[in-house]
């Protein structure tokens, strides 16, 4: 749009990450404007599960995390070999969740992500009901190939929307040998501002 | 519910009796209600199966006697693969040879399989996998297709009378310092392991370091990037071996460069978004290939030019064999979008192969039929 930006115009279906199966469909329009502040983004999407079955959903996860007698804590999930064990699952859907906040963020025009793997995650024990982590997640940066190291803490209770803080280190390379390639610049910064998502 | 190893032969003789847990205390009891005397002389089977079980599998993984015990659904490690390599040569000495190409920056063997039923200098398919060694699936897969060419040679009739004219190169783990690296230091680790003066960062990516808008978008000239093209063209001892025997061999018709993840089948030009002459063609075997891949278990890939279909890439390995007169250049992403990413579960090694041997056979055989 001369002057303006560039507008997307987006038809896409969804799909359950655990299981596959289509979770519905959405309509949106994303402006990318010409003076590279966030895009303006307007989604409808119509799921295929009611709001009933979502709920109960999020029950049974909370309830798998509940159940468990001693804190969470993990690494490497998926490890090399894919492997997810059953136990970790519930904490990885919650971070792929929590990771989908964070590129969503610091997605642009030309730069997108995935999450590649729970690098660690450790739980924290709330005296109220809300499940809380610490997690580092590896983000797997397009087109540059980077692997994206981030810091997220998470904090959720069903019929609650998620709560994400996160920082993600600036740059990953140069750390090899010990030697800093680190460009040591504004990487301070934890985004407080986090997610009510 | 008792299981009888030794069966009762009369008074006098002794019998053995494996006991499922819940039966002891009541067999127990009436062994002694009857004075009947007992002794125990394994206390816990289960342990000693398991046990067993370990040993077995270790026993495996350290000398697979034959290509048809060596299991193709896990991951294998450097050595592993370069021991089947060996076995499926000596197995086959009539249709596979190993060839080596060169040496790697750590100075490890580079290795190609040669698929020939005879001939000199048969017009040929080059097949590689691993030039990225994160992508795990795609040397477990390389694995697969040199099992595979070695088992139906003789009876796919497409495949015997593809050799019948041509030969087939695979070369299984394109950077073999890479993949020791992410099996024993850092799984996500992408590029070779390549020092060059004046920076702390190391490796360079293959995939960049081509002469082919070598240096242009598309690429990095930061040594700690991801997609660093290198100080110079073929600066890489992988890309600069393989680039060599292309040259070399002079004769081949086909090159297949393979990859994860992203489910797509791409044909050169990466570097500029200038067409390729023969796009039209390109793109037709394209959306063959990947018919016949999702026809196995329905899985979705997108096609197209590197530039339209996923980003500008310079220096990428299809624009340059392309720019040197091998029409049939592709490019594979298997399996998956995202969930699993690089870390594919390796139940699903087998399956990918399967449907992308369906699409490199369309490829191949396209080759075939348009021989001069």
């Amino acid at each position: 749009i001369p002057d303006s930006g560039h507008k997307y115009y987006l038809q896409f279906t969804t799909e359950d990450y655990k299981s596959g199966e289509n979770a519905g469909s959405c309509l949106a329009t994303v402006l990318y404007p010409k003076t590279m502040s966030p895009p303006v983004v307007n989604i409808k999407c119509v799921p295929t599960k009611d709001q009933k079955q979502i709920q109960e959903e999020d029950d049974k996860l909370y309830r798998k995390i509940r159940h468990q007698t001693k804190p969470i804590t993990g690494n490497n999930i998926p490890d090399s070999y894919g492997n997810i064990e059953p136990a970790l699952e519930p904490v990885w859907a919650l971070a792929v969740a929590g990771s989908s906040y964070i590129m969503w963020e610091k997605s642009t025009e030309s730069l997108g992500y995935f999450m590649a793997q729970v690098k660690s995650v450790k739980q924290w024990i709330r005296k109220d009901a809300f499940l809380e982590f610490d997690y580092t997640v590896l983000l797997h940066e397009i087109p540059t190939q980077e692997i994206i190291s981030c810091h997220m803490r998470l904090t959720w209770l069903p019929g609650h929307p998620l709560k994400v803080k996160y920082f993600c280190a600036s740059e990953n390379h140069g750390l090899e040998d010990g030697s800093g390639m680190e460009s040591g610049s504004a990487s301070g910064i934890l985004h407080e501002r986090g997610a009510n998502f | 519910q008792l299981d009888f190893w030794l069966a009762p032969r009369g008074p006098g003789h002794p019998v053995d009796v494996r006991v499922p847990f819940p039966s002891l205390q009541p067999l127990k009891a009436h062994l002694e209600a009857n004075g009947v005397s007992y002794s125990i002389m394994i206390e816990d089977v289960q342990a000693l199966v398991d046990h067993e079980r370990m040993e077995m599998l270790r026993g495996r993984r350290q000398l697979p006697l034959s290509t048809n015990t060596f299991d193709y659904a896990t991951y294998h490690s450097l050595d592993e693969i370069y021991a089947f390599m060996d076995l499926l040569v000596a197995e086959n000495p009539n249709l596979v040879s190993k060839i080596e190409i060169g040496r790697s920056t750590e100075n490890r063997p580079l290795y190609v399989l040669k698929f020939s039923k005879g001939g000199t200098n048969r017009p040929a398919v080059w097949i590689d996998t691993g030039i990225h060694s994160r992508e795990w699936v795609t040397q477990a897969s390389g694995v697969w297709f040199a099992k595979k060419i070695v088992l139906d040679h003789e009876n796919d009739r497409d495949l015997a009378s593809l050799l019948d004219r041509m030969d087939i190169f695979l070369e299984i783990v394109t950077n073999p310092d890479g993949f020791v690296f992410t099996q024993t230091q850092n799984r996500m680790w992408r590029k070779t392991r390549s020092r060059h003066s004046g920076s702390a960062c190391i490796g360079v990516d293959p995939n960049r370091n081509w002469d082919a808008g070598f240096g242009g978008p598309g690429a990095s000239g930061n040594p700690c990037s991801e997609t660093y093209h290198g100080p110079y063209a073929n600066s890489e001892p992988e890309v600069k071996a393989i680039v060599d025997f292309v040259k070399n061999h002079g004769n081949i018709k086909a090159f297949v460069s393979i990859h994860s993840y992203s489910q797509l089948l791409l044909y050169p030009y990466g570097y500029t978004s200038t067409p390729v002459p023969d796009q039209q063609e390109l793109h037709q075997i394209s959306k063959e290939a990947v018919t016949a891949l999702s026809s196995l278990y329905g899985t979705n890939y997108k096609y197209g030019s590197i530039i339209t279909t996923i980003y500008q890439a310079s220096g990428g390995t299809i624009d340059w064999t392309y720019n040197q007169g091998i029409k049939y250049s592709f490019t594979f992403e298997l399996r998956d979008t995202g969930r699993y990413g690089f870390l594919l579960p390796a139940k699903q090694i087998v399956p990918t192969a399967q449907e992308t041997w369906l699409a490199l056979k369309v490829i191949m055989l396209h080759a075939l039929d348009h021989l001069h």
